[in-house]
């Protein structure tokens, strides 16, 4: 009970990852599908919520904090603090909503570049709600070509079906540990306490605050 | 406090799912026992806790105050009466039993046991229990028939719970949408419901050229979120309810611009929707249909909705403005009493990065709805409306109770 985070971890990676995206494009669904294979449907979040992964990829234990925001405008000035410190941002969008996929341009990449405070950190693509192909308006290839222009990963997913969910997280994390300053804050990061926001800049570094 | 790997930041219904097979009948009693502890950190204010409290011999008042999160065993108080009064209320506006989700098999199973478990309990002092609640509904029978209803007596009996077949017309009453002078009811009533109607004709029915950018913005936003309100109630998927919640929740926003519509106040709407349709429907919520009501009873239903949602929020406006500064403050408010009660878990939260907005800002957002099984939500607005424009204040003790007894 909660010594993931003391002492001797279970793990060897800790990472930061950020969810963001209009409401209702299924942020929420696709972190319940990926934690619990639950396809139940969701209430709206309100203001930030997170889930605590851990899960192996290439070899290592990792664990991931993944902080699932509300789309909602109104709640912008409380998410906007959850981008400092994140590897990993995943914008997510519903293939059936053209809105939300012009929104990554015209208000989610810059919510990024104004509050995500690392500068390598990796950013993903995400396209949900592939299920309901007969009412798509976003096509696969429109996706990848605004993840080229964002220089991000890209993937189409169902939360529903999970299709590709595992993998979103999973090519994330692994893109998160090709990059040598992220995969050293994973392994400094995840010995301090990751759910702490206002630590990141008055901790001395390097596991001094662990037993 | 500890986080639980894989599992979700705050106490939520989702959780309950999981520890459903654990621990069946908890969940009622737990909830009983956030209400009694609030009664204890309420002594020394004000009414009505206070008044409630010197009342009753509650002989628990002591150590809920010094201890709240201990394992306190409660066997009967009024709340309990209260709840007792209640258990007709769970007959109609039954527990979340949904055809669709494999899950709540369990939770009806476990909501089942949980009644079970309250009437053995009650069961030991059915004598006393009986009268009492005769008694109470006699008081509030007596309190109704007046001329003019005494609004601080009313509030006094509905703050342990008011019998579920008042409960419309009671909380008319507390949130001043019906007035106290039983001559003048009927006459305002109809006159608001007419108002209501006026103002769907005038915002809601017109074509969206006719609307601006942000009125177009702000009712798609309503339509996303009115068929995943309260989803693990089957009944609020129903078409016709969608319709009335977004009318409600539209006109409602339309007539704040300060505001307007933010995620949340949805559920606001469902308590009173449910319970004002119990005026009109009989039987489990589940098995209610709209189809059954004539499109004037609908309209009454939803004009009391909206004028009860009005006079709720009437009184939290800054919970929804912009960056949302009420509920910022009653969050620090929060953390400041639950540092004084519980200095320990206080430190022990602190340490471990959990800060109060994180699961607290929810909390204030929706009132606790998405917290607790939706059946009981009733009977804790009970409480809410009668404690009136003192329910900011007093929502900072029953969160504190709550995250204290979860803990």
């Amino acid at each position: 009970m909660g010594s993931s985070g003391q002492g001797q971890s279970n793990f060897d990676l800790s990472f930061k990852i950020l969810l963001i995206g209009d409401s209702g494009v299924g942020k929420s669904s696709l972190l319940v599908s990926f934690i619990s294979n639950a396809v139940d449907d969701l209430a709206p979040t309100i203001g930030v919520d997170f889930k605590i992964k851990l899960f192996t990829v290439g070899g290592k234990k990792l664990k991931l904090t993944i902080w699932d925001t509300a789309g909602q405008e109104r709640f912008r000035t409380l998410t906007s603090s959850y981008y400092r410190g994140a590897q990993g941002i995943v914008l997510v969008y519903d293939v059936t909503r053209r809105d939300t996929f012009t929104n990554l341009s015209d208000v989610w990449a810059k919510e990024v570049e104004l509050y995500s405070t690392n500068q390598d950190c990796i950013k993903m693509l995400v396209g949900n709600k592939v299920d309901r192909e007969s009412e798509r308006v976003v096509s696969r290839e429109e996706g990848i070509s605004l993840a080229k222009e964002f220089g991000c990963l890209y993937l189409e997913c169902s939360a529903r079906t999970r299709e590709n969910v595992e993998r979103c997280f999973e090519e994330l994390a692994l893109k998160i540990m090709e990059v040598p300053s992220l995969l050293e804050e994973g392994s400094t990061v995840g010995k301090r306490n990751i759910l702490k926001q206002k630590q990141e800049q008055h901790t001395p570094p390097a596991g001094s605050c662990c037993s | 406090m500890s986080m639980r790997s894989n599992s979700s930041s705050s106490y939520s219904r989702e959780d309950d799912r999981n520890k459903d097979t654990s621990s069946p009948s908890t969940l009622d009693s737990r909830f009983n026992q956030t209400l009694r502890n609030v009664q204890g950190m309420l002594k020394g204010r004000s009414f009505p806790g206070k008044v409630l409290i010197t009342q009753r011999s509650d002989p628990l008042d002591q150590s809920a105050l010094q201890s709240p999160s201990n394992n306190i065993r409660f066997s009967n108080n009024d709340i309990e009466h209260g709840e007792q009064l209640d258990r007709s209320a769970e007959d109609v506006i039954q527990t979340r039993s949904n055809a669709n989700a494999s899950s709540s098999a369990n939770k009806t199973k476990a909501s089942t046991a949980s009644t079970e478990n309250t009437s053995n309990e009650v069961q030991k002092t059915v004598m006393g229990a009986r009268s009492t609640d005769s008694a109470r509904l006699m008081k509030f029978q007596k309190e109704l028939s007046g001329t003019t209803v005494v609004l601080e007596k009313l509030r006094e009996l509905a703050w342990s719970g008011v019998p579920p077949y008042l409960r419309p017309t009671v909380w008319r009453l507390l949130l001043g949408y019906a007035p106290s002078n039983s001559d003048r009811r009927e006459g305002v009533l109809k006159r608001k419901r007419l108002e209501y109607l006026d103002c769907v004709a005038q915002y809601y029915d017109i074509p969206d050229i006719e609307r601006t950018d942000e009125e177009i913005s702000m009712l798609r936003q309503i339509a996303v979120d009115c068929p995943r309100t309260v989803p693990d109630v089957s009944f609020f998927q129903q078409a016709a309810v969608l319709k009335s919640l977004e009318r409600i929740l539209y006109t409602w926003a339309i007539r704040h611009p300060a505001s307007g519509y933010v995620q949340g106040i949805n559920d606001l709407a469902t308590p009173f929707l449910v319970v004002f349709l119990s005026e009109y429907l009989s039987g489990s919520v589940d098995t209610w249909s709209m189809a059954d009501l004539s499109p004037e009873k609908i309209s009454n239903v939803e004009a009391d909705c909206y004028w009860c949602l009005s006079k709720l929020l009437d009184g939290m406006q800054d919970h929804y403005t912009f960056a949302q500064p009420g509920i910022q403050r009653l969050v620090f408010k929060l953390k400041e009493l639950v540092r004084r009660i519980d200095e320990p878990v206080s430190t022990r939260m602190e340490e471990q990065g959990l800060e109060f907005l994180q699961f607290a800002f929810r909390w204030f957002n929706c009132l606790l709805i998405r917290e607790i099984p939706f059946h009981l939500v009733a009977r804790l607005w009970d409480t809410y409306l009668a404690e009136g424009d003192a329910l900011r204040d007093f929502l900072v003790y029953i969160f504190a109770s709550f995250l204290l007894t979860v803990i």
